[in-house]
């Protein structure tokens, strides 16, 4: 990376007392112009993450740097950096106009000034024509709005999104999605969007970052996160999938229960237990002699594109399956599956030799 | 349903006209031209001629009007203050016991009040007179200004102190622009409760005040334990007439902002 | 948030006060109350006050107070479970406070002359050809004046409390079959006693300390913790004893409010959040 990162965080913890640690060392660096997504459970610290940005918290320990310079102690009045927030925070004694002219007008610009850049910023949120309303008359979606408004108004390097979608309802969080993500790109501005919503994360972000307990469990772009989950945790977070104990018999061969299956995954110690992940996307419905498995159909349900199948194998585990074919409850049937559609995960592996060990397999047995 | 609320409307209508057909009473009776409160002879303005060429009882409703206001001012001055650092205190048992101590003189009765302001003013040697009126009604003003603006500091979400300092704001402005704009609704509910305070209390002005200065409450008091005067009568159609508009103006007050903090009484 | 310069700065006079009109004063009254007339350190106060006189003026101070408060109670609940059934109950809930802020005196002085030998009241009873009877200056008038005022005091937060009741409790209850009356008795009364604990402080509290009303309407037959207290104190000038009956009235005090406290908790859960 030649250009020097708009942050970067540099063993950065955060404790509220002995007990109770928010952060655990936490290192990353990101581009200017992006859309990264702190994606975790509540109380994972991706806001914490979001306010050491902002500047509402200092950091426990480690640095924290912005354009290379060290920000630590900088309050949050003085960075460049401006919040969406989950309830918007907006001001409810100023109508649209003022909320949006409010950070223009601490910089003590000229009126004619603020008038022009808070009706640009709301016709850049679709908001033309309503800067005389009380935030009282918005609706949800347009109080999200002016909240935007009120951040890109005042040209911040960095804009931060705290769960923004949380309080709109699904048809609107889906439309927002869209918005966003064409909004960043109109503005080419660094957005970190904070969420726990797996969806949201994979539909928007240029990069993810799943948090889990204080800790980064892993990075990389939607497709990598998903596609290969570096552990338990992660599988599980991002979509539904199936996950089993499985034993490493050699290379390309894993054990689940008692059948060995074919798969890509190599470099492993023979005999090494591990973590198996199976998409229920990529299990195929089959007559039982065609599978690979056989497996009783215990539950069925619609799900609009597609029936989700609960089943369960012979040892006990059960396989969810997504299938646009149905299948009787109660019947035997078979799954069958790709090699690809294996994936294997080491037990405590970290990100770096999760890294190393996904690049030495090549681009050509990765290539789906 | 019919049938329960035709008794409840008696039943209200009946405690409406209790509760004000005294006051009626009064005022009624300021119009007689006959020197008692029964038998009404003719109708006559002279008792408020009277009230009106009565310079003493001039002096004695400016003087209750300037305590009433500049205690309410300096109270609610010292009360947003005041709830401003409990809201922000950190350690929840100083908070909590901030607020128990902020409440002492709301439940205290006013006899006690009264007697140990008495004590604490001949102590420190303040002349009983205007200036010890003056700081008792600021003293027991102060507290309620807190209840009626604490509840409103309560109710705004921190993210807005965020918000504004994220847009840049540095404190002062964060005070000026977002706090005190929010809770002046609370602000204003508090100055009026502090002034229908001081204009009601009898009690410890009764204690504190001197041979020199007197309030309303304490000049009627006196009167009213000489007998039956209808300049009395005059003055409560006077007040209930302001008491009426100060009471609009708080309504609507109350009506602008938002959400009401809810109608106050006094104790 | 704030430096502590900036904090300490804005608080100092909302801390001067706490010090000097909150604990002070209260420090003063129990210093006063060891003092006799002449000075001198003694117990006799308190001794004085487990004599007799001041043990039957303590029970009968409670016994009024307490009829006061019952009585307003016994008013007050229909009328605030009426109010919250009306169309316009904020106006009409205004309407009710609008009296409790006209000059406690003047509504006091009012019934000197509702009462007075030849008031209404006695001219109504002139028709049902009862004589003119002395009303004022009676238990009856002591206790009916201070109903009255008192009485928005014991209605506003019984009307709160009813007024935050969340309206599908009583729907549920009478769902599963309970009657209004056990609706009333099960649901909406142990709903609102945090309402009518609120209101029994705002009027005993009061009632155990009054002396206008009771100079005014009782002449001196009543004589109340109050009134002993301004007797002490403005006419006989002996600071201590009415220090020690003060002490104790803000025993009493303390007490009452243990008693009438509510759980924070309770005072949200009104069934509606």
């Amino acid at each position: 990376m030649s250009e020097t990162p708009i942050i970067r965080f540099e063993n950065v913890t955060k404790y509220y007392d002995a007990e109770t640690t928010v952060l655990t060392d936490i290192n990353f660096e990101l581009e200017r112009g992006k859309f990264y997504t702190l994606l975790g459970p509540s109380g994972c610290g991706k806001t914490t993450i979001l306010r050491l940005i902002a500047g509402f918290m200092q950091p426990s320990g480690g640095n924290i740097y912005f354009n290379g310079k060290l920000i630590n102690n900088v309050p949050a009045n003085e960075r460049q950096v401006n919040t969406v927030f989950q309830d918007y925070a907006l001001f409810p004694h100023l109508n649209v106009f003022e909320n949006v002219a409010f950070g223009l007008r601490i910089k003590k610009l000229g009126k004619q000034e603020i008038q022009e850049k808070v009706l640009e910023a709301l016709k850049f949120v679709n908001l033309s024509g309503y800067e005389n309303r009380e935030i009282a008359e918005m609706s949800g979606g347009q109080r999200q709005r002016v909240a935007i408004a009120r951040a890109i108004v005042n040209d911040p390097e960095i804009i931060l999104l705290d769960e923004p979608l949380s309080a709109l309802d699904l048809k609107l969080r889906s439309e927002m999605q869209y918005e966003l993500r064409e909004l960043q790109q109109r503005l080419g501005k660094t957005f970190i969007f904070v969420t726990h919503d797996q969806e949201e994360a994979l539909a928007m972000s240029d990069e993810i970052f799943v948090l889990n307990a204080g800790n980064i469990e892993q990075s990389g772009t939607p497709m990598d996160i998903y596609d290969e989950p570096i552990n338990r945790f992660v599988a599980d977070f991002i979509g539904e999938s199936n996950i089993v104990s499985g034993t490493m018999v050699a290379d390309f061969r894993v054990r689940i229960g008692g059948k060995e299956f074919e798969c890509v995954d190599q470099g492993l110690n023979p005999n090494e237990n591990i973590d198996i992940v199976i998409r229920p996307e990529d299990l195929e419905i089959t007559t039982v002699e065609k599978g690979k498995m056989k497996v009783k159909v215990d539950t069925q349900l619609f799900r609009g594109v597609h029936y989700e199948l609960s089943t369960y194998d012979d040892e006990g585990n059960e396989w969810l399956v997504h299938s646009t074919k149905k299948a009787e409850v109660g019947a035997f049937i078979g799954l069958d599956f790709d090699p690809e559609a294996i994936h294997v995960m080491r037990l405590n592996e970290t990100e770096e030799e999760f890294d190393k060990r996904l690049e030495s397999y090549g681009e050509d047995a990765y290539a789906n | 349903m019919a049938r329960t609320s035709n008794t409840a409307k008696i039943y209200l209508a009946l405690i409406f006209i209790i509760l004000y057909a005294p006051i009626l009473y009064l005022i009624f009776y300021s119009f007689n031209s006959g020197g008692s409160m029964n038998n009404f002879e003719s109708f006559t303005w002279e008792h408020y001629a009277a009230v009106f060429s009565d310079t003493r009882l001039i002096m004695i409703l400016i003087n209750t009007v300037i305590v009433a206001l500049l205690s309410a001012l300096i109270a609610t001055i010292i009360g947003v203050f005041g709830s401003i650092g409990i809201v922000y205190m950190r350690n929840k048992s100083i908070r909590n016991s901030l607020l128990s101590l902020n409440n002492v003189l709301i439940v205290s009765p006013d006899v006690v009040i009264g007697a140990s302001f008495l004590i604490l003013f001949t102590m420190i040697g303040v002349k009983l007179g205007f200036a010890s009126v003056l700081i008792s009604h600021i003293a027991f003003s102060i507290p309620i200004v807190v209840l009626m603006v604490l509840p409103k500091l309560q109710e705004m979400n921190s993210s807005l102190i965020d918000a504004a300092a994220d847009l840049g704001a540095t404190k002062g402005e964060i005070l000026r622009r977002v706090i005190i704009p929010f809770i002046k609704p609370g602000i204003f509910a508090g100055f009026f409760m502090a002034l229908t305070y001081s204009l009601d209390d009898f009690a410890v002005t009764f204690f504190v005040t001197g041979n020199g200065f007197s309030t309303l409450s304490v000049e009627i008091y006196s009167m009213a334990r000489a007998g039956i005067t209808l300049t009395i009568n005059a003055l409560s159609g006077i007040i209930f007439i302001v008491t009426i508009l100060l009471v609009v103006g708080y309504y609507f007050i109350n009506q602008r902002g938002k959400n009401p903090v809810g109608m106050g009484v006094r104790k | 948030m704030q430096t502590k310069n900036t904090k300490t700065f804005y608080l100092i006079p909302y801390f001067a006060w706490i010090l000097l009109f909150v604990i002070a004063p209260i420090a003063l009254i129990a210093y006063y109350s060891l003092f006799d007339l002449s000075g001198n350190f003694t117990l006799d106060n308190y001794k004085n006050f487990f004599t007799s006189i001041y043990l039957k003026l303590t029970l009968s101070s409670f016994w009024y107070a307490f009829l006061i408060t019952f009585f307003s109670l016994i008013v007050a609940y229909p009328t605030a479970y009426l109010l919250t059934k009306t169309k316009h109950k904020q106006l009409w809930l205004l309407l009710i406070i609008i009296p409790s802020w006209i000059n406690l005196l003047l509504k006091t002085y009012a019934f000197i002359g509702i009462f007075g030998l030849y008031g209404p009241i006695n001219a109504f009873l002139n028709v049902f050809g009862f004589g003119e009877t002395q009303i004022l200056f009676t238990d009856f008038s002591f206790i009916f004046v201070s109903v009255y005022i008192f009485i928005p005091f014991m209605i506003l937060p019984i009307f709160n409390a009813l007024d935050k009741l969340n309206p599908s409790l009583i729907d549920a209850s009478r769902d599963l079959g309970a009657s209004s009356w056990t609706t009333f008795t099960k649901v909406i009364f142990p709903l609102t006693t945090n309402g009518v604990k609120a209101g029994i402080q705002a009027v005993f509290i009061p009632s155990l300390s009054l002396f206008m009303i009771t100079r005014l309407i009782a002449g001196n037959k009543v004589i109340t913790l109050g009134t002993a207290i301004e007797q002490q104190f403005l006419v006989t000038q002996n600071w201590g004893m009415g220090s020690t009956i003060a002490v104790f009235l803000i025993i009493f005090m303390v007490i009452v409010m243990i008693i009438t406290g509510q759980r924070e908790k309770g005072a949200t859960s009104n069934g509606k959040n």
